[in-house]
């Protein structure tokens, strides 16, 4: 594992992030601890979930739904692959990168699933300059993150597993049933250390995907992660996001008020429903998805605007930049379903949210 | 009292405390055991042990008069009270039930429904402290899967204590509960009086009443207090029941979400390996989605039993509870989707299992009615699993000697209808199968145990089926609330041939304002009070009292009607419904005012400014009347299809006028003349919109149809028949479903 030096890196993974909760968990473990983990299940949904260990208190990473995670920390103790499915921006790789920061303390063993991934890039491949030069050796094996986990009993991520072709994806299934991934070139097989698992995450709204085998699915434990349940939860996860992101990123704002947080939210969850709150009116949807993730990066990018050149706080102006350029992705269809969302449902919202209803009209 | 005897304080409906019941008792051996439950039944504790006895069944008693209260005790196999008796019964040794008789525990004072409320928020509170996890799963854990004895009786002793103490606080139940405890003393100090010695005595009570009752302070009820209770005319019965109903009553004691796996729970325990329980709901819930289509691997099963062991072990309990064992297969089974495993779920944990009693022995007087009148009806051989199909012709039978028989047919279809109206699902209704003959009738007859079950409970409604029926349908009618509901209950009251339920619910009708009720509905109600006119003689009724009300109704349709011709598309289509509804009704009755009624329509079919797809109809119904004549039909086709009008509203008003007696519009060579001269006049983007309103009222003309009226434009064209009739029916050329397709974008709102 490579450390990097704190004030140079974008985002430190989550185990530097959180290592002072890591510690303090393994220090306070009271139950017995699985072989190849770091701490026991029940720290780990501590980690998760919040609460304390001794007298550091823990902050909640994923909210809302404590028994998915619980269903998650029991398909790992159980050495079976987990599977997260959701829409953009629930939390899957979030979750998947929490549970390996707590479990190994690591959780860089990573794939990241594109259309162009390989079988390579899932198993092993080689240095060819050596390869060349000397024929195939252990020194010229160049091995993935899979390999890696799979011999030091640790568990691997593959991050948007669906995007990679379905020949690439299967080469998992063997892997995860036999738990040994075999070099024909060496003659060695190298056995799945006790420990190792593999976190996948897969989309299920976006374009470009492709679907999972049958076969590959069973061999997962699959976990739906659903889009945050009402209201109240889901500012509670932009709230607690974006105070955290902001403290990295320097941005001479102050955070949200609860007001704002609460009016992007209403708009995200109405368009994202097709009805208002309250399911009195019918609202025309969006082309995207308009994830809580997109929320959070939404907010953040308007503490940007009112940092930089802004007075500090986030403006109706700043809200209204960040909320045009996030619903309208499709200029024919969302702009028509934003300005009648402008005109029927926000226009009739009264004086409170007028400020925001004329900036973004402003806007189009 | 010094001495107490032994108590065994339970969880209602517990596996765990069923087992370890019968235990207790084999190690105690007592002389006498004593169980909660009103005292009364206590002639009833041999029927629960029958050979033919078996569970779920329940102890009902219930109130004489309205307003009608009950007390259920369901009892499952798993339910220690129900094996409490069947122990004793195995080894010979009395038992009885102790609780209050249910005349006085019927008698007490009745919660309000705000103490109701409270009641619940006791359970709510629970909830709340067990956490995530909730009570029902938290109990599971602490008490189901106790380790022994010993943990099971301090988890009840917990429970007991709990509730009693978030009860205290809150005086409604109080009273009540330290009255039951009192008597339930009372009965101890007589078995101790007839000489039985307090140690060899075992009472078995809910946890609650366990903490009251080994309360020192407590002291048993003397003469004089039991005397002095009030005391409510009540009856008892004891009835089958079914896990269907048990999983539907949600509340601790009197319902168990899960009665199925809770049975699995029992099997485990009595084959002393209690994680058979949690491998066999799995492996059953396997089972169903393969029999439904669904392949399922044994890894995949495996999976799920570790994972539900992991999530268990999570939560520090020894085997997994209820909601591991669902999130397991909702994980491994469904793929992380609940709803691909919902039935499986369903069937596993809640089941079909419905019990039974032996021949007799539930007896209420409703059912005691239902098999006498099955008898008069000679029905009985209907009474049967499999079902049959029973025509009935409800004529009087003029070869036979008495008026019974002669109007047999007629009394069963009163009775099943009566049946029906209770929904007691014994005999169904085929309506689709009337073949428009009013005399004939077609039932499916199938006798179930659910049948029964629902019989025993409208014995609260009324002792016989008649008095039930005719107390369902005033219900029905207090809390109707619009027009055509009490319609409705005057329909199914004639039907049922209750003539006193039909003038109460005419009262009610008469009763309800009608000042702003819609014309569908006003149609409705005038169509539902016609057809019981109209057929009422053949069901012996005499319909004399309808007819002032059906023409009240009918002649407010009319004075609203032409108002709600002004309307959209959309809401033209129930307006034509009840157009056609109100024709057949002055049809069929010569009190209805014909004169009235063509006058009417007239108006609506001459005024321009309704919406005019209604005015066509009219103008169709006037001439299948006979009232419109040829000259004013051809002077007002062209009037109504004439240029300058916009083509929407002309070919509308046809779409309306082709809805009705196209063979008289077929043979009227004038009418297709003008249509084509009309067509004629518009120009491209005119014809278009025209187009579109054409096309759908030709839409559902048939081949034949379509076929006279190509004759017609051959005729008029100039052309062959033929020719033309091959252009009209066949298949669109793919230019021309091009051209049609564009039309689907017309914009209507320019």
């Amino acid at each position: 594992m490579i450390r990097i030096m704190e004030e140079q890196v974008q985002r430190l993974p989550a185990e530097q992030l959180f290592q002072k909760e890591i510690d303090a968990l393994i220090k306070a473990e009271k139950d017995p601890v699985p072989t190849g983990w770091r701490m026991s299940p029940r720290s780990v949904r501590t980690y998760i979930c919040g609460g304390k260990a001794g007298k550091t208190v823990i902050t909640p990473k994923y909210i809302g739904h404590e028994r998915l995670v619980e269903i998650a920390i029991s398909t790992l103790v159980a050495d079976r692959a987990l599977l997260l499915i959701g829409e953009p921006g629930t939390a899957k790789s979030w979750l998947s990168e929490h549970l390996t920061a707590a479990i190994n303390g690591d959780s860089t063993k990573v794939i990241q699933g594109t259309a162009g991934t390989t079988e390579e890039q899932l198993r092993y491949s080689w240095n060819y300059a050596m390869l060349i030069a000397n024929g195939p050796s252990k020194e010229a094996l160049i091995k993935s993150s899979v390999f890696r986990a799979m011999e030091t009993g640790t568990i691997a991520r593959v991050e948007e597993i669906s995007r990679c072709a379905s020949e690439v994806q299967d080469a998992l299934i063997s892997l995860l049933s036999e738990k040994r991934l075999s070099v024909p070139e060496l003659g060695i097989e190298v056995p799945a250390k006790k420990g190792f698992s593999v976190i996948a995450t897969a989309n299920t709204r976006d374009k470009g995907v492709n679907e999972m085998s049958a076969a590959l699915k069973r061999r997962f434990n699959i976990v739906v992660l659903p889009a945050p349940a009402d209201l109240d939860s889901e500012m509670e996860i932009v709230k607690t996001r974006v105070e955290q992101l902001s403290a990295n990123l320097d941005l001479n704002a102050a955070l949200p008020a609860e007001d704002v947080t609460k009016k992007v939210c209403t708009i995200f969850r109405e368009l994202r429903n097709g009805e208002t709150l309250d399911k009195s009116q019918k609202i025309k949807g969006t082309t995207g998805v308009l994830s809580t993730a997109e929320a959070i990066s939404l907010l953040c990018n308007s503490m940007a605007l009112a940092g930089s050149f802004g007075n500090g706080t986030i403006s109706d102006n700043d809200l209204a930049a960040g909320l045009t350029g996030v619903v309208i992705k499709d200029e024919d269809k969302d702009s028509i379903a934003w300005k009648e969302y402008l005109e029927h449902v926000m226009k009739k919202r009264g004086l409170h949210w007028l400020g925001l209803y004329k900036a973004c009209r402003d806007l189009l | 009292m010094e001495e107490r005897p032994h108590i065994f304080g339970i969880r209602h409906l517990s596996p765990a405390g069923a087992y370890y019941l019968r235990q207790f008792l084999e190690e105690k051996k007592p002389k006498l055991v004593l169980i909660e439950g009103p005292n009364d039944f206590n002639d009833q504790i041999e029927n629960l042990t029958r050979p033919e006895t078996r569970p779920p069944i329940a102890i009902l008693a219930y109130t004489n008069e309205a307003p009608v209260r009950t007390i259920l005790y369901p009892f499952a196999e798993y339910s220690p009270e129900y094996q409490a008796v069947v122990w004793c019964r195995e080894h010979e040794i009395p038992c009885r039930f102790m609780d209050l008789p249910s005349d006085v525990f019927l008698a007490l004072p009745e919660r309000s429904g705000k103490n109701e409320e409270e009641k619940k928020t006791v359970y709510d509170l629970l909830d709340e402290k067990a956490g995530e996890d909730g009570q029902e799963t938290f109990w599971e854990r602490s008490m189901e899967q106790a380790a022994d004895r010993e943990s099971y009786c301090q988890g009840t002793a917990m429970f007991g204590g709990n509730i009693r103490e978030m009860s205290a606080e809150q005086e409604a139940d109080w009273p009540e509960n330290l009255i039951r405890e009192a008597f339930m003393l009372r009965e101890v100090e007589n078995a101790v009086k007839s000489g039985i010695a307090p140690s060899e005595i075992v009472l078995v009570t809910g946890a609650y009443h366990a903490a009251g009752l080994s309360n020192p302070a407590a002291e048993p009820m003397t003469e004089e207090e039991f005397a002095g209770l009030p005391k409510i005319a009540a009856k008892h019965t004891l009835m089958p029941y079914s896990y269907y109903r048990l999983s539907s009553r949600s509340g601790y004691g009197a319902g168990n979400k899960a009665p199925a796996y809770y049975t699995l729970l029992w099997e485990a325990l009595n084959s002393g390996d209690f994680s058979h329980a949690a491998r066999s709901y799995l492996s059953r819930i396997a089972g169903y989605q393969r029999k439904n289509g669904t392949p399922v691997s044994s890894a995949e099963v495996i999976e799920a039993v570790r994972l539900a062991d992991a999530l268990a072990r999570l939560r520090g309990s020894r085997f997994p509870a209820l909601r591991d064992l669902r999130d397991a297969a909702v994980t491994c089974l469904g793929g992380g989707n609940f709803a691909a495993v919902s039935l499986a779920v369903a069937d596993t944990e809640i089941g079909t299992a419905i019990g039974e009693l032996p021949e007799g022995v539930s007896r209420t007087s409703i059912q005691d009615d239902f098999y006498r009148q099955l008898k008069e009806c000679r029905l009985e051989k209907y009474r049967d699993l499999a079902a049959q199909e029973l025509s009935l012709d409800l004529r009087e039978n003029r070869r036979v000697k008495t008026k019974k028989a002669a109007f047999l047919d007629l009394s069963r279809s009163f009775f099943l209808h009566r049946l029906r109206v209770l929904s007691v699902p014994f005999g169904k209704w085929e309506k689709g199968k009337q073949d428009n003959a009013t005399w004939a009738e077609h039932w499916i007859v199938q006798w179930t145990p659910e049948a029964e079950i629902t019989l025993v409970e409208a014995a609260l409604k009324g002792d016989t089926v008649e008095l039930a029926a005719s107390f369902s349908l005033k219900e029905r009618i207090e809390s109707a609330n619009v027009l055509s509901e009490t319609a409705l209950v005057i329909e199914d009251a004639f039907t049922c041939g209750m003539a006193s339920a039909v003038s109460y619910a005419l009262k009610a009708l008469q009763a309800m304002t009608i000042d702003n009720v819609s014309v569908p509905e006003l149609a409705a109600v005038v169509d539902r009070l016609s057809a019981v006119v109209q057929y009422g003689d053949i069901r012996q009724l005499n319909p004399e009292p309808l007819v002032p009300i059906l023409e009240q109704m009918f002649y407010r349709a009319c004075l609203v009607l032409p108002g709600a011709c002004v309307c959209n598309d959309a809401a033209s289509k129930e307006i034509i419904v009840s157009i056609g509804r109100l024709n057949a009704a002055v049809l069929s009755h010569d009190f209805l005012e014909e004169e009235t009624w063509m006058e009417i329509l007239k108006e609506i079919a001459e005024r321009d400014d309704l919406n005019t797809k209604l005015s066509g109809f009219a103008a169709a119904v006037l001439l299948e009347r006979g009232s419109l004549d040829d000259e004013s039909l051809r002077l007002e086709v062209q009037r109504r299809l004439s240029r300058g009008i916009p083509a929407d509203l002309g070919a509308g008003w046809f779409e309306g006028l082709a809805m009705k007696n196209r063979y008289a519009l077929i043979a009227r060579l004038s009418l297709w003349e003008d249509l084509d001269r009309y067509l004629e006049t518009l120009d491209e983007e005119e014809f278009k919109r025209a187009l579109v309103f054409l096309r759908r009222a030709f839409a559902d003309f048939s081949a034949l149809e379509k076929d006279e009226i190509a004759e017609n434009l051959g005729e008029i064209w100039g052309f062959n028949g033929q020719q033309v009739s091959e252009a009209v029916n066949g298949a669109l050329k793919e230019n021309e479903r091009q051209m049609v397709e564009s039309l689907d974008d017309f914009d209507f709102d320019l």
